[in-house]
């Protein structure tokens, strides 16, 4: 078998990882790279409550924006201010979030629920995606699980905490998809 | 029960059918002379059990500086009078004030009291997202 995996297993508690195996922009500097343009949502049904500002999706939940694809079965969503933007959102039940970052490399993610908060303060914007409940994140070179999991979306990085990641390294140089001991380590959808 | 007030006056009058009509409800003191919500539609019919056939409904909901929050738009619809509920199988469109939250679905239920939306099947949103303008240190 010409494809040889290494398992290199972490286990550690702290924060800051994965950075390097997602080529991850840790640069807090920097300027999203995805045009944040219409973001969709499907759903079967929804219930709108125009007195408590929230939307509630249900049943076969997609979400899909320039940055990721979401799929959930209930998605709960403040409707925005006049002329503000939606800036809480709480996914839950059979979260699955397919992301591409700026180089193209896809995430493939998932958890109970995701709890995603948009924030501006003295011209800061902060904009996270928290994956609680299984929480997983899978890409070409790895998986990382942790509770929580925090995917910054503002400064392109991820975050864990009571993390347990695993690297695969395929010295072949070709993508590794069906390995018995990486079985779940496949490309992303 | 704001609502349909002046169809349901016109039937009690006799009147079997009216034409761009419209209802306002308008906030409580002090904010009374503010509307909370309009409802209007090209025609309405009664119907049997205070009910009113709309077509073209518009449903606008404001807030109290007067600035338009929601709109909700269909293409007909029965009206209840007595539970003032507004419901159809059919097709709906629902946005925010500024455009930016815009939904469209089919069969829906709306209920005033608590001003409650449910969209019933093949919902589909679109959020048009700010710019990011903002600067980061």
């Amino acid at each position: 078998m010409k494809k040889i995996c290494l398992i290199i297993l972490f286990v550690a508690s702290g924060v800051s990882i994965l950075c390097a195996q997602t080529n991850i922009n840790s640069n807090t500097n920097a300027a999203p790279k995805f045009p944040r343009t219409a973001t969709r949502v499907d759903s079967d049904t929804a219930d709108f409550d125009m007195t408590g500002h929230k939307a509630v999706y249900r049943g076969h939940v997609r979400v899909d924006d320039p940055q990721m694809k979401l799929t959930c079965v209930l998605l709960v969503a403040d409707l925005p201010p006049e002329g503000g933007r939606v800036d809480h959102i709480v996914a839950e039940t059979n979260v699955v979030i397919d992301s591409v970052d700026e180089k193209g490399q896809t995430n493939h993610a998932t958890s109970d629920r995701a709890v995603y908060i948009y924030n501006v303060q003295n011209g800061v914007t902060s904009e996270t995606v928290t994956l609680t409940g299984n929480a997983k994140v899978e890409n070409a070179q790895g998986w990382l699980t942790g509770e929580p999991i925090v995917w910054d979306r503002a400064n392109n990085s991820l975050h864990a905490q009571n993390q347990n990641m695993i690297f695969r390294q395929n010295l072949s140089g070709t993508a590794e998809t069906n390995s018995a001991a990486t079985n779940k380590l496949s490309a992303p959808k | 029960m704001a609502f349909g007030f002046y169809a349901v006056r016109a039937q009690q009058n006799g009147v079997r059918h009216a034409s761009d009509f419209s209802s306002v409800e308008y906030f409580e003191p002090p904010h009374q002379q503010q509307m909370k919500s309009r409802l209007s539609g090209a025609e309405a019919s009664p119907q049997a059990g205070g009910l009113l056939l709309i077509k073209k409904l518009k449903l606008e909901m404001f807030k109290e500086d007067g600035t338009l929050e929601y709109e909700v738009e269909a293409p007909d619809c029965i009206y209840d009078t007595l539970h003032s509920t507004a419901s159809s199988p059919g097709p709906l469109q629902f946005q925010t004030g500024d455009g930016k939250f815009r939904v469209e679905g089919e069969g829906f239920l709306w209920r005033q009291a608590d001003q409650f939306l449910t969209i019933s099947n093949n919902v589909r949103t679109v959020i048009e997202n700010a710019p990011e303008s903002e600067t980061k240190p």
